[in-house]
């Protein structure tokens, strides 16, 4: 049984455990509005550069090494986008169970199998489980920016033209509203542009002779370029957004159920008082009772 | 159906809106698309692009720094790395961003990068100053 104290005591806590939950919630619904700002932003760009791109593919002038298609595909590489900080609900261990999964289906299929962690609670989670990735980044600044998505999408297309991989994926959490997100795999490279053109889908009937200015070779280099450092950031920025939402939802629980914990304690706490008081006032009177006789 | 795409990595500043003809600022000089156009696809220099929308004869001007143009069957998309019209243009910011670039143009120490990076800084902010000044008189 406790004591009165220690009831008073446990609700104090459970107020100030509240008040920071509150607070983290208050700080991830402001950085989710900004988060949420940049991906709705990126989108159409993200989707307009690949149809672009698939456009000028389906015309056949242009083959790009990036663009062909690989039946058999024996080097693999795994991007597993997290992040650095928890409390975020299940926002880290859906990726992470996730890609463990897609790790073990992969495994007997390909000869070779690397990973790339980003975000520390992925890289910590996959190192407890004895995977030696070939990098991770943890610490990454507040927000990504574009330029470190650049620098690693750069170095995945070399990675890819040297030959060390003939395809990467990217794991992360899908952006989809505030209270939701999903974790999705993407094959970044080689790129599959098959789906998004308009022309293959015999939009307008036009013919698939495209002028150019400048010559083909030159605008697809740099538009693949592209294409490859917004998809990253792209999928970043998803990640990032879906983080914040998560974090908000994960808070708001956790300050509901603070909330009903106090109402509880102090139910209690009045209980156990009037019980108290109860008992002294039949003490008192049998007190006065025995007295009398 | 002839639409008018304009995306840029911040946002999108047209999202398909149906169009009588279009400007675009190409590398080989102005082009004009108008419906029924050949497929092309070309790169973009800092410039102005001017566009009527179907049944209205009112020219509206985005000025846009660099990126690609494509014409398909349905219309055209406009990637440009940034797009600005006449209410997102503050004058002063322009004169300080081309003082800025200027000023690193005759510096002595800069790179050849930088000098490349400057040039075309002082082009977009040129493109700017003329959108600006097409509007006021206009009005």
């Amino acid at each position: 049984m406790p004591s009165l104290k220690d009831i008073r005591s446990r609700i104090d806590s459970t107020k100030n455990t509240q008040q920071i939950t509150r607070a983290m919630k208050m700080v991830s619904a402001a950085k989710l509005r900004r988060a949420q700002q940049a991906i709705v932003n990126l989108r159409p760009y993200a989707n307009t550069i690949l149809s672009v791109i698939a456009d000028v593919a389906a015309t056949g002038v242009v083959s790009h090494p990036l663009l062909e298609p690989n039946e058999n595909p024996q080097k693999l590489l795994v991007v597993v986008i997290t992040s650095d900080r928890g409390l975020a609900g299940g926002f880290n261990s859906n990726v992470n169970k996730f890609a463990d999964r897609l790790l073990k289906e992969v495994k007997g299929k390909y000869a070779k199998v690397d990973t790339i962690f980003i975000g520390r609670k992925g890289s910590d989670f996959f190192k407890r489980r004895g995977y030696q990735a070939v990098d991770s980044i943890i610490n990454l600044a507040k927000d990504i920016s574009y330029d470190y998505a650049a620098h690693m999408a750069n170095r995945l297309m070399d990675d890819f033209n040297k030959g060390d991989y003939d395809e990467v994926r990217l794991v992360y959490n899908e952006f989809k509203s505030a209270i939701s997100q999903e974790v999705v795999s993407e094959t970044l490279l080689p790129i599959d542009a098959t789906k998004a053109s308009s022309l293959a889908k015999g939009e307008g009937g036009f013919s698939t002779d495209m002028i150019f200015e400048p010559a083909p070779e030159k605008i697809m280099d740099q538009l693949i370029a592209k294409h490859i450092i917004v998809q990253v950031y792209r999928c970043m920025a998803e990640s990032v957004a879906a983080e914040h939402g998560a974090r908000m939802t994960a808070m708001e629980n956790a300050t509901k159920n603070a909330g009903e914990m106090i109402n509880i304690l102090t139910l209690n706490y009045n209980k156990l008082r009037q019980a108290a008081i109860t008992t002294e006032l039949i003490e008192i009177t049998s007190g006065a009772e025995a007295l009398k006789g | 159906m002839f639409t008018l795409t304009l995306v840029t990595p911040e946002r999108r500043v047209i999202a398909g809106a149906e169009i009588e003809e279009v400007f675009v600022p190409g590398d080989r000089g102005e082009l004009n698309f108008l419906p029924g156009h050949a497929p092309l696809m070309t790169t973009l220099r800092p410039g102005i692009v001017r566009y009527r929308l179907k049944g209205d004869s009112t020219v509206h001007r985005v000025a846009v720094s660099s990126g690609y143009a494509q014409v398909n069957g349905v219309g055209v998309n406009v990637l440009a790395e940034t797009a600005e019209t006449v209410d997102s243009l503050n004058p002063a910011e322009i004169d300080a961003a081309l003082a800025e670039a200027e000023a690193r143009l005759t510096a002595h120490d800069a790179t050849v990068e930088e000098l490349e990076e400057m040039t075309h800084k002082v082009e977009v902010a040129r493109v700017h100053k003329e959108l600006l000044s097409d509007s006021s008189a206009a009005h």
